[in-house]
């Protein structure tokens, strides 16, 4: 019972912390729009806007506060979406220099792992073949430049 | 209403050869392809090809190009219903309820709903175009920007009400959204929210927020499972359900005709068209349901709403680039670049000098949507396999998809690192209860809610007396008051004559 209500109040400490999360960034916007202007064409939305978004978290923080009943379960599992979350924000951020052909092979490879594959040749020929070809297929379909490693330096495509 | 030569000379024009005919087929297959892949647009698919229609003849590259059109319209919402990705802004609402409905085990009947609402809704979008191309063409004039900025108002404030647990939490998420949606370039000419990154002066690129909140925050949830689908015997791709589905949509006419009456309307209006008919005709077809609440669930009459209205503004932002000579959106901008090409011009004096090539350009749209039928049903149990996958391979390959296609989108890494982002927020959102939806809408019409305000502003020189000369604003503005504090004045009302 004890632990129950432990998470009970870490659940709703965490719904507090997004609330005045929202609010905050949404007092920071409207601070950066206020100081790169007070004409009323920059701030005919953001200003009343941002005061309601404030106003609403508010009450929604009063409601948490004063209700007793235990909060609604979160939905999705920290310790399941943490390491994928983390995987693909590495292999965004490593894009500039790992390119889109060896990143996305790596990703691919890495997260099979994590998933319990471990029969080599599939986890290999796959995340090999499936980086190729979508790298393969976006260059040759974009009119853009894209950043690539093993295929070569960034190539301009287009099929006509 | 219809000139009957003119009739005589538009059939004539369509079936005394093949000719036309022979581009239509490729067309909808380069549509369908762009389409359910996201990050390649519809509009990008006609750019391409654009050069091809310079060896065609105008009535052979309006019914490519229109094909692609059609073929994509209905394409955008494949990875909507099964991945949870809309391929375009116009399938954000088939997403809402064809996901949850793949996720039940009903792919099949999903996407069979969503090829019969595309495929009717043109065919009636293309009817309404056919007699009544000019009156639609003087009432989108009365359009002004005051209506669209409450139609805005109003349709955030009903997602973010209807489709979270908790309103307050609905409504922080949607006037969250609506404030991102406003970062980068303001009308007074500053930056504001950009934090000094040049990626976002041209404001949050919103396709791949959408991606990010939508899919990518969805696919670290479903990081563990072993299947999109769990229950074995409801993965089978059967054509006889996706049959089904398109009855199912057959059997919902007012929604069908509801949706495409949005559509042609909304879908009229320049630079608003299908990314905001389909929204509306789901909000409208959500508050006429008696289960609302089911909404969100996997409602086919969702997919219906939704599917009818993007495929029927199509034919209204033909409406207007026929009548007006102006594009609605990006794939009409092209086929106003492809009446250039052919030296045509649009406008009143095209509809009166040229109305057999008008007509003929709509009766082959009729022509398309029963082609569209064919290929659909051999396309989408190709496609519907996708539920085989194990999650294991079906995750890190649709989110290296979804990054490959933000690029696409954005031409630089903003449009991945976007995904990045907004799928780390959708994934918060998601826990603690806010509504994704109403925040993806929120985004996608901001910077149109603030530029419509600021248009109202300059034109009523700041009074609000002006609000009074516009009956359709104060109607629109009247129901979101309704939708808001109605039902709980109603409670109260009620309590008192109670006692």
């Amino acid at each position: 019972m004890r632990r129950n209500q432990g998470t009970y109040g870490r659940q709703r400490v965490a719904d507090m912390a997004v609330l005045l999360m929202l609010a905050g960034l949404s007092a920071l916007y409207c601070y950066d729009a206020v100081s790169a202007s007070t004409h009323i064409y920059n701030l005919i939305l953001v200003l009343p806007l941002t005061a309601l978004v404030i106003a609403i978290c508010m009450a929604q923080f009063v409601i948490i506060l004063r209700d007793k009943a235990p909060p609604a379960e979160p939905a999705g599992r920290a310790a399941v979406a943490g390491p994928v979350m983390l995987l693909f924000a590495a292999y965004v951020l490593s894009l500039n220099w790992l390119g889109f052909d060896a990143g996305t092979c790596l990703f691919t490879g890495i997260f099979l792992y994590l998933q319990g594959e471990r029969r080599w040749p599939w986890l290999i020929g796959y995340s090999v073949a499936f980086a190729l070809l979508v790298t393969l297929f976006f260059r040759a379909m974009l009119p853009y430049p894209m950043p690539t490693l093993v295929l070569g330096l960034a190539q301009t495509g287009g099929p006509l | 209403m219809i000139d009957l030569a003119a009739l005589s000379s538009a059939l004539d024009m369509l079936f005394s050869s093949a000719g036309p005919w022979l581009v239509v087929v490729p067309g909808i297959l380069i549509g369908l392809v762009f389409g359910a892949i996201p990050g390649l647009q519809i509009s990008m698919a006609m750019a391409i090809f654009l050069p091809v229609t310079l060896y065609l003849d105008f009535m052979q590259a309006m019914l490519f190009l229109t094909a692609i059109f059609t073929g994509g319209s209905f394409g955008g919402s494949i990875p909507a219903i099964l991945m949870n990705i809309p391929g375009t802004s116009s399938a954000i609402a088939t997403a809402f309820d064809g996901y949850p409905m793949s996720r039940n085990g009903d792919h099949n009947l999903a996407l069979g709903v969503a090829l019969g609402a595309s495929c009717i809704g043109v065919i009636i979008g293309y009817s309404i175009l056919f007699l009544l191309i000019n009156p639609i063409s003087q009432l989108v004039l009365r359009v002004g920007p005051a209506e669209m900025a409450a139609v805005i108002l109003w349709g955030i404030t009903l997602i973010g009400s209807l489709s979270s647990g908790s309103i307050l939490k609905g409504l922080i998420s949607g006037l969250a959204g609506l404030l991102v949606g406003t970062i980068g370039y303001s009308e007074a000419g500053v930056t504001r929210g950009t934090f000094g990154s040049p990626y976002l002066l041209d404001g949050v690129p919103v396709i791949p927020a959408m991606i990010g909140m939508f899919a990518a925050s969805e696919l670290f949830r479903l990081a563990k499972q072993d299947y999109l689908v769990e229950d074995r015997a409801a993965r089978q791709v059967d054509v006889r359900r996706i049959l089904a589905g398109f009855r199912r949509a057959i059997a919902k006419p007012w929604i069908v005709l509801r949706g495409s009456l949005i559509g042609v309307f909304v879908g009229s209006v320049p630079g608003v068209g299908s990314s905001v008919a389909n929204l509306l005709s789901y909000m409208a077809t959500q508050r006429g349901s008696d289960e609302p609440g089911s909404f969100g669930k996997g409602n086919p009459a969702g997919v219906v709403a939704s599917e009818s209205a993007n495929s029927t503004s199509e034919a209204g932002s033909m409406a207007t680039l026929l009548a007006l000579g102006i594009p609605g959106g990006g794939a009409t901008a092209v086929m106003l670049a492809a009446f250039a090409m052919h030296n045509i011009t649009g406008g009143p004096q095209f509809i009166r000098e040229q109305t057999d090539v008008v007509y003929a350009i709509i009766i082959a749209n009729f022509g398309q949507a029963f082609l569209l039928i064919g290929l659909g049903l051999v396309f989408i149990p190709l496609l519907a396999n996708v539920v085989k996958v194990p999650m294991t391979y079906l995750v890190p390959s649709v989110l290296s998809m979804a990054v490959f296609g933000a690029f696409g989108l954005t031409g630089d890494l903003s449009g991945p690192l976007t995904v990045l982002v907004f799928s780390l927020v959708g994934w918060v959102f998601r826990r603690y209860g806010y509504s994704v939806p109403a925040a993806v809408v929120g985004i996608l019409l901001g910077g149109m809610a603030e530029d419509a305000i600021v248009y109202s502003y300059q034109i009523s020189g700041g009074q609000w007396s002006y609000l009074l000369e516009r009956p359709i604003t104060l109607a629109i503005l009247s129901l979101l008051a309704a939708s808001l504090f109605g039902s709980k004045a109603v409670e109260t009302l009620q309590r008192r004559t109670g006692r």
